[in-house]
């Protein structure tokens, strides 16, 4: 997290890499891949199971563990801790193990160091799960696994440092904005230590002394200069400065979730790697994608979208799904976020008496709806992870006893999860948790420019989303796709 | 095997399911164990287990409790009277909400 030169030896309430255990254990030279190997594995099991294994969701270990497990114990580390996922990214594994053989020697194109293209990627992402509902194809599953795979390496043996992971991953950029609400970070323990260091090993990497060319410990590949670094945005936890650092001055530190988004000196600093926030419209639209995804991804669960979407391909004349799908992820992931963001924005400028436009205002503001944003992804993935928590153990016990082996027993299919009720208390605790972090950001965010009532178009909306998604969390979940023209 | 559904359209809650069985020279088979599993098409859900009793020679019924709109996938398990096993899926579709 920023710090002044006054906090610069704030002690945190919890450094992670000072705890016995774990701390001793993620300090491990080889820790990142001490983490990745089990992933690696599991989704080595996840592929060959999605493509030769049985085609009914509910029996399969790529769509169970993807679409089940993956998605909420992701969300759930995010609220709990940090980016601990991309730590353990196995397709980095892959990519790693391939570098020792060739070395890339491209830089990205300039024009794509942005988040341009992950934010149409994530669109892309959103709108395949809906057409080919991956939620319900092994095999599309276990592809779509493949394909990260074959992405990363691909990309990282062409271009240099980790391009996949900072200008390409959907999930990495779904992990940067949600582990901006996280409560812990990777950051610089003491301030001073850095002023005096001369060697910036924590971004050049370390160097072998008789050959100052050769790199023995990377630094970080993603640009961040930890002094500089400001928050959690495109860090993934990779844990190469802390192993770089000489003075053992990189912690995982705890802090104060999303106030990294909350002020204006702290969206107006320029951050390392990352720029100035408040001028970084990619980012802000990522936000935008981020937030208002929540809630389409949430909606196309629930019987109403299957009668909007009749609706539209009647009106059409359509019978295929796809322009269908199209409208609707434009209505509600680029006409209604404009709409209601510029319509906020505009307000800010009017009343705020803001000589700032009124994209730039939107831009500022747009951070303060990633808590609820996040708020309604945790509701929904949290849901399918909590109703569906044991059912890795059946689905495990048939995948083994496919291969001949009684060693796990008989499937036990009546293994599920909590009940429904009990989950809905907490998907309803999440989005009031994620409302009342966007209140708190838009609050002192205006209140930071000494224009407290601007707050007010900001709270609205959040209010808005927040209550969408209760109405569409209280909605029947369906599961189908669709076949239009079927009624 | 054929079967039926009712009441169609299918709609969340109690359904009934009529399986009726023929061997190859279409004679009814009497006397087999009967077992359905519905499963949703998303995972993580549970799945609904139901028995079937024979209402007539070669003709089974069970009642099963959809408890989600949606495509429901049925899996049919059976014993026959002469201790071999077989199974067969087949689809409920559009299972419309309350």
């Amino acid at each position: 997290m920023f710090q002044t030169d006054s906090q610069s030896k704030t002690q945190p309430f919890l450094d992670l890499l000072r705890l016995p255990l774990i701390g001793s254990l993620l300090k491990q030279r080889h820790a990142r891949t001490l983490l990745q190997i089990p992933l690696f594995v599991i989704s080595v099991a996840m592929i060959l199971h999605g493509l030769f294994g049985p085609q009914l969701a509910p029996r399969n270990l790529a769509t169970t563990l993807t679409w089940v497990h993956f998605r909420g114990a992701l969300i759930l580390v995010l609220l709990l801790a940090g980016n601990f996922f991309c730590l353990a990214c196995p397709f980095m594994l892959v990519r790693n193990f391939a570098r020792k053989f060739f070395r890339p020697n491209r830089n990205w194109p300039r024009y794509l160091r942005n988040k341009w293209l992950s934010v149409g990627l994530f669109v892309l992402m959103l709108f395949v799960y809906e057409l080919f509902d991956l939620w319900a194809s092994p095999w599309w599953t276990a592809s779509l696994i493949i394909t990260y795979f074959a992405g990363a390496l691909v990309i990282d043996s062409v271009f240099k440092h980790a391009t996949f992971c900072k200008f390409v991953c959907p999930i990495g950029q779904f992990n940067f904005i949600a582990s901006t609400v996280s409560p812990l970070e990777v950051a610089v323990r003491d301030h001073d230590v850095c002023t005096r260091c001369t060697t910036k090993d924590c971004i050049r990497g370390v160097r072998e002394p008789a050959a100052p060319l050769v790199v023995i410990q990377r630094g970080c590949e993603l640009a961040l200069f930890q002094p500089r670094k400001v928050g959690n945005l495109d860090c993934t936890f990779c844990l190469d400065c802390v192993q770089a650092c000489p003075h053992d001055n990189v912690g995982i530190i705890s802090r104060v979730p999303a106030m990294e988004l909350a002020t204006a000196p702290m969206i107006d600093t320029m951050r390392s790697g990352v720029g100035i926030l408040s001028r970084r419209k990619d980012v802000a639209a990522l936000v935008m994608v981020f937030a208002f995804g929540a809630l389409l991804n949430a909606f196309a669960m629930v019987s109403p979208v299957y009668a909007l979407e009749q609706s539209l391909a009647r009106r059409l004349g359509v019978t295929i799904e796809a322009p269908v799908l199209a409208i609707v992820f434009g209505l509600f992931l680029v006409v209604e976020p404009l709409l209601l963001i510029g319509a906020a924005a505009w307000i800010t400028k009017v009343w705020g008496r803001s000589n700032n436009s009124v994209v730039a205002l939107a831009v500022r503001y747009s951070y303060s709806l990633v808590p609820i944003g996040f708020g309604i992804w945790l509701a929904h993935y949290s849901f399918h992870f909590l109703t569906g928590l044991f059912t890795f153990i059946p689905v495990t016990q048939a995948a083994v006893a496919e291969l001949g082996s009684a060693v796990l027993g008989q499937p036990q299919w009546t293994l599920v999860g909590l009940p429904v009720n009990v989950v809905q208390v907490f998907e309803v605790g999440f989005i009031v948790l994620g409302l009342l972090g966007s209140l708190s950001v838009s609050y002192l965010l205006a209140a930071s420019e000494r224009m407290a009532r601007v707050f007010i178009p900001w709270a609205v909306l959040s209010l808005l989303l927040a209550s969408a998604a209760l109405w569409v969390m209280s909605q029947p979940m369906e599961m189908r796709g669709l076949v239009l023209g079927s009624g | 095997m054929s079967y039926q559904v009712s009441p169609q359209p299918a709609r969340v809650g109690d359904v009934t399911i009529t399986i009726n069985m023929k061997d190859r020279s279409e004679r009814p088979i009497a006397g087999a164990s009967v077992k359905l599993e519905g499963n949703m098409s998303h995972a993580g859900m549970a799945p609904v287990i139901a028995e079937a009793r024979e209402i007539g020679p070669g003709h089974y019924q069970a009642k099963m409790k959809l408890t989600m709109a949606g495509d429901w996938d049925v899996l049919v398990l059976l014993t026959l009277p002469d201790g071999s096993e077989a199974d067969q899926e087949f689809e409920i579709k559009n299972v419309a909400p309350v």
